[in-house]
């Protein structure tokens, strides 16, 4: 990094500011919006949906792996008499047992077990559907909360880091690396030696490989940015896909920066890189990669990092001087501004809007 | 605002950005000392700091007078009270209905309540996709919808509807429940122990009660229909100290002071609102009309895309757009700065679509552009935005709520106290952004369509009217002016005729005569547009690179 800027016309300061030490936050830094790099015991919701069915309890503990819930596939709607079910019976609750058929349900076979929705006057309308996996604990903690057809809420003893999107999760897997912060992931890097992994595909991912990925039993996709045509495709994929009679391997992919195509911020990546060979997990709600405490833990990044979240510098890094006040930008957009040294010959003026900080 | 204070903050902390202002009494009346804005997820105290602290720096005899505190009595809200207006993330209203012909409505309407609506009929949804839809994490509250009187089929199904609802609560006893029109009669089904703890069916409506069984009107009850469940549901939505609300109060109050005929549309991250004050109090917030919807749907790309005055492809835009939602105070400047813009446009325009009944009857003497979506605009692109979409022939004044001290000031609760603040703050609250006078039925093609003069103290000026253009005349804010129009054909400017004077008044964007369509049409080809789009604005915005 450029140890110092060079004199500004427009009233930069000349001098750096002195360095400040670990928990000092350098002048200005405060109008600048923190980000967290880890949260501690983050609490996970994972999504049930009517038919699945809980096979924990509230106030239980689990380990990473601990089946949750059994999913549902191709659910629908049943009718079963109210005397094959026990008068205390609630809404939510899992009933089992054969049933006399009745009604339009009397020319197929009549359920086993569902989920009781909803009492009729002398029937009990429940969700049912062919057995389609499990759900499994992506991190060990202590269940929370279990609603039956809403979800279950994990307090996991680990730290998350927190993502911008996340689809098809939860899924686990030892975090492998492929692709720098700032890189892009090429199909060919990819390989039945990963299935099981969850990969590090750098600064952006497309449809292809996501697709390819997802063939090759790697478990999840940990990128920077992702475009909303590559998760439609990908969603369009698996759509497809569930529409065989084969269920569609467990697979996630987290967007840790955006939809826009930036690199993974240079913190994250080096926590990344520290999380190698580890078991990881991605969660969708909210959007994450769960894992356990490093020990010893990852170096903190330096107080005065700042990078640009947004704008025309999207992505980029450096150091902060301090504030500038108000500024003319492009369009003649009038906005405070702070100034930053990006290793160039002078400081860069960024909108306070348009960065953050490292907390 | 009792006691002896000298200067009070008024604090607007939205979704997107918290904005701090500082009030001061200077000469005995209250005076905006000054303003800052931070992203959302900034904290407010620091930039209260930094306000202070320049305010102080400025003009140290000021801060003495008006005794602003340094440090940590800056927290002290006895040395420094606050107004505080809040407008909260909104959750998503889980609308079921027998049928899908009830349903459309019903979710439009919930829409107009500033609810984000997720809506499904029994006609064609399986009971587990509808508890699908009840249980979902987001949804904050149910509404079962019906009319008054539902024919035999409808009502049967409404029947099994409600006891699935029924059902739904009794798993998510948080949840709020509005019975509307015919479905009321199932209450018993909640009452009779079915429905979570603390139901009670006779509750008078209130947004802080959470596992409530409200009774509504039915959907076409009501004159305009349904303006009644309308509002209910907007009262449940918006609860104690909604900052939208409070706008509208302001909006009321600052119409009586003035005694003129005002209209506020604000565009917000997570709703618009509309106010029509004096006569009497009409507002709307609705959902839709946040500056990127929750779903970035072909029609939120369609209408954001022909208002663009870029090129960008759909997926390109779309990702933009997602982006905007999430960090809706990001790149301001720039090619950020205009598809801000256009999204804001296009917001007004659905704004404006979804409130027919708010249209006042003459063009309101003010209107005031309010929200996140306008603050990086210059002042004159703002009015020219709105007069691209609330379009009515006639002559009004537009000004910017810069400071966004109305949310706060909404706050107070007292009418009387409300009107002083109001009344010393007039001349500050505000930013002129000029007078627009729009002519409808003015005749294509013949050029010039008449003269204009414009008579300001000793000057005056003398301008040929084009027929489909813009002109621009330069009158500075806080200049009074007389403009006499003269047209070869008769045109409607508030009444038909050829001749019109009125007293118009500058602002940052002078005065603006538009004779173009009403309502305005654009060219079909993209390019023509953007191009058309583009010179209107560069006129209006100084230092626009495009």
């Amino acid at each position: 990094m450029n140890p110092g800027p060079a004199p500004d016309r427009s009233g930069a300061p000349r001098r750096p500011a002195a360095r400040p030490g670990p928990g000092d936050l350098p002048a200005g830094l405060e109008l600048v919006a923190p980000r967290s790099l880890v949260r501690e015991a983050p609490v996970a919701r994972l999504a049930l949906a009517p038919g699945d069915r809980p096979l924990v309890g509230s106030g239980e503990s689990v380990v990473a792996g601990t089946p949750l819930a059994e999913l549902a596939r191709v659910r629908r709607a049943a009718v079963i008499p109210a005397a094959a079910v026990g008068p205390d019976a609630a809404p939510g609750s899992w009933w089992a047992g054969a049933a006399p058929r009745r009604g339009a349900a009397r020319s197929r076979r009549g359920p086993d077990e569902g989920e009781l929705l909803c009492r009729t006057d002398g029937s009990w309308q429940l969700a049912v559907g062919e057995r389609g996996g499990l759900l499994e604990a992506p991190a060990a903690g202590v269940v929370r909360l279990v609603r039956p057809g809403a979800g279950i809420s994990l307090a996991t003893a680990g730290l998350a880091m927190a993502g911008v999107l996340a689809t098809g999760g939860p899924v686990r897997g030892r975090l492998v690396v492929l692709a720098d912060a700032r890189a892009e992931l090429s199909r060919g890097a990819l390989d039945v030696g990963l299935a099981g992994a969850i990969v590090v595909a750098g600064s952006r991912v497309d449809a292809e490989t996501l697709t390819r990925a997802r063939a090759m039993g790697i478990h999840g996709v940990v990128v920077a940015s992702v475009g909303s045509r590559d998760l439609r495709d990908l969603a369009a994929s698996e759509a497809r896909q569930r529409a065989s009679l084969h269920p569609p391997a467990p697979f996630a992919v987290l967007a840790l920066e955006g939809y826009l195509r930036q690199p993974i911020a240079s913190p994250v990546f080096d926590l990344l890189v520290a999380l190698v060979g580890r078991d990881v997990a991605i969660v969708d709600d909210p959007p994450g990669l769960l894992f356990e405490r490093l020990d010893p833990p990852a170096p903190s990044p330096p107080p005065d990092l700042v990078r640009m979240r947004a704008g025309p510098a999207v992505g980029r890094e450096g150091r902060w001087l301090g504030l500038a006040g108000r500024r003319r930008f492009a369009s003649g957009t009038q906005l405070e501004a702070g100034l930053v040294d990006v290793g160039e010959a002078r400081p860069l003026l960024v909108p306070l809007a348009d960065l953050e900080r490292f907390a | 605002m009792t006691g002896e204070p000298r200067a009070f903050l008024a604090l607007d902390l939205g979704t997107a950005t918290s904005s701090a202002a500082l009030v001061g009494r200077v000469d005995g009346r209250w005076r905006l000392l000054g303003s800052t804005a931070v992203p959302s997820d900034v904290p407010i105290e620091p930039a209260i700091a930094a306000l202070v602290a320049a305010i102080r720096t400025a003009d140290p005899h000021l801060a003495g007078l008006v005794r602003l505190p340094v440090g940590a009595a800056l927290a002290d809200q006895s040395v420094l009270p606050r107004l505080v207006a809040r407008t909260r993330p909104t959750a998503v209203l889980a609308v079921v209905a027998a049928s899908t012909r009830q349903l459309g409505p019903l979710v439009a309407l919930a829409d107009r309540a500033g609810w984000r609506a997720r809506g499904l009929a029994a006609e064609t949804s399986d009971p587990v996709e509808l508890t699908r839809l009840l249980l979902a994490p987001d949804v904050g509250a149910i509404l079962v919808g019906a009319g008054e009187r539902p024919a035999g089929a409808e009502r049967r199904s409404l029947v099994a509807l409600s006891r699935l609802v029924a059902s739904a609560a009794t798993r998510r006893p948080e949840l709020d429940v509005v019975l509307s029109g015919a479905s009321a009669a199932q209450a018993g089904l909640f009452a009779s122990g079915t429905a979570g703890p603390g139901s009670n069916p006779e509750a008078a409506p209130a947004g802080s009660a959470r596992g409530a069984l409200l009774l509504g009107p039915a959907l076409d009850a009501g004159e305009p229909a349904g303006e009644p469940l309308r509002a209910l549901l907007d009262q449940l939505r918006a609860g104690d100290g909604d900052a939208r609300a409070a706008i509208a109060r302001a909006t009321a109050s600052l119409a009586r002071v003035l005694d003129r005929r005002l209209e506020t549309i604000e565009i917000g991250a997570t709703a618009g609102l509309r106010v029509v004050a004096r006569p009497g109090l009409r507002s709307a917030v609705v959902a839709s009309a946040a500056i990127v919807p929750d779903e970035v749907d072909e029609a939120v790309l369609d209408a954001i895309g022909y208002w663009s005055t870029t090129a960008l492809d759909r997926h390109r835009l779309r990702d933009r757009l997602r982006e905007l939602r999430r960090v809706p105070w990001g790149d301001p400047a720039g090619e950020g700065a205009l598809l801000r813009l256009a999204a804001a446009r296009a917001a007004v325009g659905r704004l404006v679509a979804s409130t027919p009944d708010l249209e006042p009857g003459a063009s309101p003497d003010l209107v005031i552009a309010a929200g996140g979506a306008w603050a990086v605009c210059p002042g004159p692109v703002v009015g020219l935005a709105l007069a691209d979409l609330v379009r009515r022939p006639g002559i009004s004044q537009y000004a910017f709520d810069h400071a966004r001290l109305l949310a706060p000031i909404g706050m107070i609760a007292h009418e009387e106290e409300r009107q002083d603040v109001l009344a010393d703050l007039a001349d500050d609250l505000l930013v002129p952004l000029g007078t627009i006078v729009i002519a409808g039925d003015v005749r294509a093609g013949r050029n010039p369509a008449g003269q204009m003069s414009v008579r300001a103290g000793l000057e005056s000026g003398e301008l040929d009217l084009v027929a489909g253009g813009l002109q621009l005349v330069d009158l500075p804010p806080g200049r009074e002016a007389t403009a006499e129009l003269r047209f070869r054909d008769p045109v409607v400017i508030g009444a038909r005729g050829r001749r019109f004077e009125a007293a118009v008044s500058g602002g940052l964007g002078g005065l603006l005569v538009d004779l173009r369509d009403v309502p305005l049409r654009l060219p079909e080809r993209s390019d023509r547009r953007r191009q058309l789009l583009s010179a209107w604005q560069a006129a209006l915005w100084p230092g626009l690179e495009r």
